[in-house]
């Protein structure tokens, strides 16, 4: 059976007007991953990470939970196990129970990208009270009043706390808050940058050990390739630090979707189209680095075993003299 | 004929027997490995293509500013060259105007037209008691599956070779050897429609473009039977819709060339012209119409939604598309599922625009939901359609939370 794009569109709703996160969960997890890092408080980036590596061992769970529900024909039990993933009560208990191991992952992301900004000497501050989704699910399913609404929402707290440039760290949240925001939040001016853009102007700053680290074949996400140009920031520091970037024959400008987009309204479509991109990738090297916590959700899910697919800052991190393994 | 409904989990379920269908996917597959990527090719080797296309895309937006002005233009130009010129308002307006032409007892050959298959003209025909026959090779072979159009340039990009065998076997009685290589294929649908060109009373064709200082209609090709609908019987009707409109012969031309270089096929085999019937004046420099050509070239211009779209803030970008169908090609989600996303006509990212403009805006709604917003589409389109946009804007229109239309 399929899923109703209206009762998805309606779960991710309620919970953003209840939890200002598209799922039902504690917005603690959002900044749970910063205890104990010891980040700066003051600085001159804020550093708002969007929530959305924090989200992926929910949406993780959640996506195999419709997988089942769509793979299940319609009619008795199955057809009753459908309505009741599809209630969002019911959503809730499902991704009460985070994959573990992508959740692990996830704060390791989070950590590396903080160990690179320090290394890099780029001032910025962490501060959980500001840190929250940018409502890009909203957007991209049409949800446009709703989504404006919490962009103002967003907005207004960071203005009120005197924020002036933010260090985003995934495509999503760079192309809300740099290329969506200004249009729908009046009087909007936040100096926005990602932070593989702040590191590439500083690559000379990041130590690295010296030797070949392996060829690693690059996934450049939609939103950084077609609509914020982050495309030769990635290349210039995976080939700072040592690695050998491959570009598959779809890369740059005509870079392929991994699918995500279309994961939690027909799951089984999206897990074709990223089988179809990883089976091109694992041609040109065994390494895939992503730049996006939801194209590492979708082609790690399809990914053989002997392929490993990872976050760009793990890549470099492990390349550090001071951190790498 | 009705209005067919779409809704949002009928075309989910649709796409996902596709997705099942092994035969499908594996003709897909092979046909998209062919033809993606191809055009870069092109436009490596032949770079000036981008600055026709630029021309193009400007003509484009000239003529949607004032699409009633040169609608009028082009039927005088049509007049003056001894075509007869016709307007129809909807769908069911051009089926008559073509019957009304036509008439019954006849036999027809067509060469695919997307135009003819969003207002149902074959089939209306054919029930109308007429014999009707799609020449163009991967229209015909669907014809024959009782499919629709699965590609804007490419009908039968889902049908494996086995599949095209078995149609010709199982429904022409066509003997064919389960091994037949493409060549023989070819060959025997060429040898099957030779005949039905010879005894034709009537040629129906779409355009690619049509000058609206000249009423010149330019039709662009590989096969050679756009050649054989458009001169060998002794009429000839075009069925052409209003976006296909330029100001002028010179920059049609270039929409017809832009057209194939993006669909992959450059330098196309055939470009033609057509200024009304053939005619000669070769005895006492006496004009006669009707020479070894048609006698009688009759044009349908098609609105069917497009006027009202041209004043449409959104919807008017989609006008600029001159359907080369690149978007199609290179778009993730059509790859898996090919036309049977996107409306009973048209599909992949441009087809959410033309069926929200030709079926409704609620159709289309339903149907965005499934687009990545990945803006590939965005990337490839030689006119910079907003495909996108549009598709964003129809996501809206689903959710009720966008500007009314």
């Amino acid at each position: 059976m399929v899923l109703d794009a209206r009762d998805v569109i309606s779960m991710i709703k309620s919970n953003m007007e209840e939890k200002g996160l598209p799922l039902p969960i504690d917005k603690s997890v959002i900044y749970e991953w910063s205890k104990g890092l010891d980040l700066p408080k003051s600085g001159d980036y804020l550093l708002y990470t969007g929530g959305l590596y924090q989200l992926l061992p929910y949406i993780e769970s959640l996506v195999n939970q419709l997988e089942k529900v769509e793979k299940s024909k319609a009619g008795g039990l199955a057809l009753r196990f459908a309505k009741k993933v599809m209630k969002i009560v019911d959503v809730s208990k499902l991704v009460s129970k985070p994959d573990k191991e992508v959740k692990e992952y996830a704060d390791k992301v989070l950590k590396s990208i903080t160990i690179l900004l320090k290394e890099a000497g780029i001032s910025f501050y962490y501060d959980p009270e500001l840190d929250g989704y940018s409502g890009a699910l909203l957007y991209d399913m049409g949800l446009v009043k709703s989504f404006k609404r919490h962009a103002e929402n967003v907005y207004r707290l960071l203005n009120e706390k005197g924020v002036k440039r933010v260090i985003t760290i995934d495509p999503h949240t760079t192309h809300m808050l740099r290329s969506v925001y200004p249009k729908v939040v009046p009087g909007y001016n936040l100096e926005v940058k990602s932070y593989l853009e702040l590191l590439a102007e500083r690559t000379d700053s990041l130590r690295f050990r010296g030797g070949s680290a392996g060829p690693v074949v690059i996934h450049d996400p939609c939103l950084y390739a077609r609509f914020e140009n982050v495309l030769e920031e990635p290349r210039k520091l995976l080939s700072a630090a040592g690695y050998e970037v491959r570009e598959p024959r779809r890369s740059g400008k005509l870079t392929y979707c991994c699918g995500g987009p279309v994961e939690s309204l027909a799951p089984t479509l999206s897990k074709k189209i990223a089988s179809n991109r990883i089976e091109e990738l694992k041609e040109y090297a065994s390494t895939v680095a992503t730049l996006c916590p939801i194209c590492f959700a979708n082609l790690h899910r399809v990914a053989p075993s002997n392929v490993r697919v990872v976050d760009i800052s793990i890549l470099l991190v492990e390349r550090l003299e001071t951190h790498g393994s | 004929m009705g209005v067919k409904q779409i809704t949002y989990k009928e075309a989910l379920e649709e796409i996902y027997r596709g997705l099942s269908d092994e035969e499908f996917q594996r003709g897909l597959r092979i046909g998209v490995g062919n033809a993606e990527g191809k055009f870069l090719k092109i436009l490596e080797a032949h770079p000036e293509l981008r600055e026709l296309a630029a021309l193009v895309e400007d003509a484009k937006k000239k003529v949607i500013a004032n699409l009633e002005h040169y609608i009028d233009m082009a039927m005088e130009s049509l007049r003056k060259v001894h075509a007869k010129p016709y307007f129809a308002h909807t769908a069911e307006e051009a089926r008559e105007i073509v019957l009304k032409i036509v008439g019954r007892g006849k036999t027809i050959v067509f060469s695919k037209s997307m135009v003819a298959e969003e207002i149902g003209l074959q089939h209306f025909l054919e029930e109308s008691g007429n014999e009707v026959w799609e020449t163009d090779t991967g229209e015909f072979l669907i014809r024959l599956a009782g499919s629709k159009p699965m590609h804007t340039t490419a009908p039968a990009i889902h049908l494996s070779r086995q599949k095209a065998i078995e149609l010709l076997r199982k429904k022409l009685g066509i003997k064919l050897p389960d091994n037949a290589m493409h060549e023989e294929i070819v060959g025997a649908i060429r040898r099957f429609l030779r005949e039905k060109f010879a005894k034709a009373d009537i040629g129906i064709s779409g355009g690619n473009a049509l000058a609206a200082d000249t009423g010149s209609i330019v039709l662009v090709e590989n096969e050679g039977n756009i050649r054989l609908v458009t001169g060998y019987p002794p009429v000839h009707i075009a069925v052409i819709s209003v976006e296909k409109l330029f100001p002028s012969l010179q920059i049609a031309l270039a929409a017809a060339i832009v057209q194939a270089a993006w669909a992959g096929l450059y330098p196309p085999t055939y470009l033609n012209v057509i200024s009304g019937p053939s005619s000669t004046s070769d005895i006492e420099r006496k004009r006669v119409y009707g020479a070894h050509g048609p006698q009688e070239v009759h044009v349908v211009l098609v609105d069917n939604g497009r006027v009202a779209a041209s004043k449409h803030p959104v919807l008017s970008g989609q006008l600029k598309c001159i359907k080369c169908g690149r978007c199609q090609w290179e778009c993730p989600v059509w790859q898996q599922t090919a036309n049977l996303w996107g409306g009973p006509v048209y599909g992949g990212p441009m087809g959410m625009g033309w069926t929200a403009i030709t079926l409704g805006i609620k159709e289309a709604a339903e149907l965005s939901m499934l687009c990545l917003g990945c803006g590939r589409c965005d990337e490839v389109c030689p006119v910079h359609v907003p495909l996108s946009s549009i598709i964003h804007w129809l996501k809206q229109q689903y959710t009720g939370e966008g500007e009314k239309e």
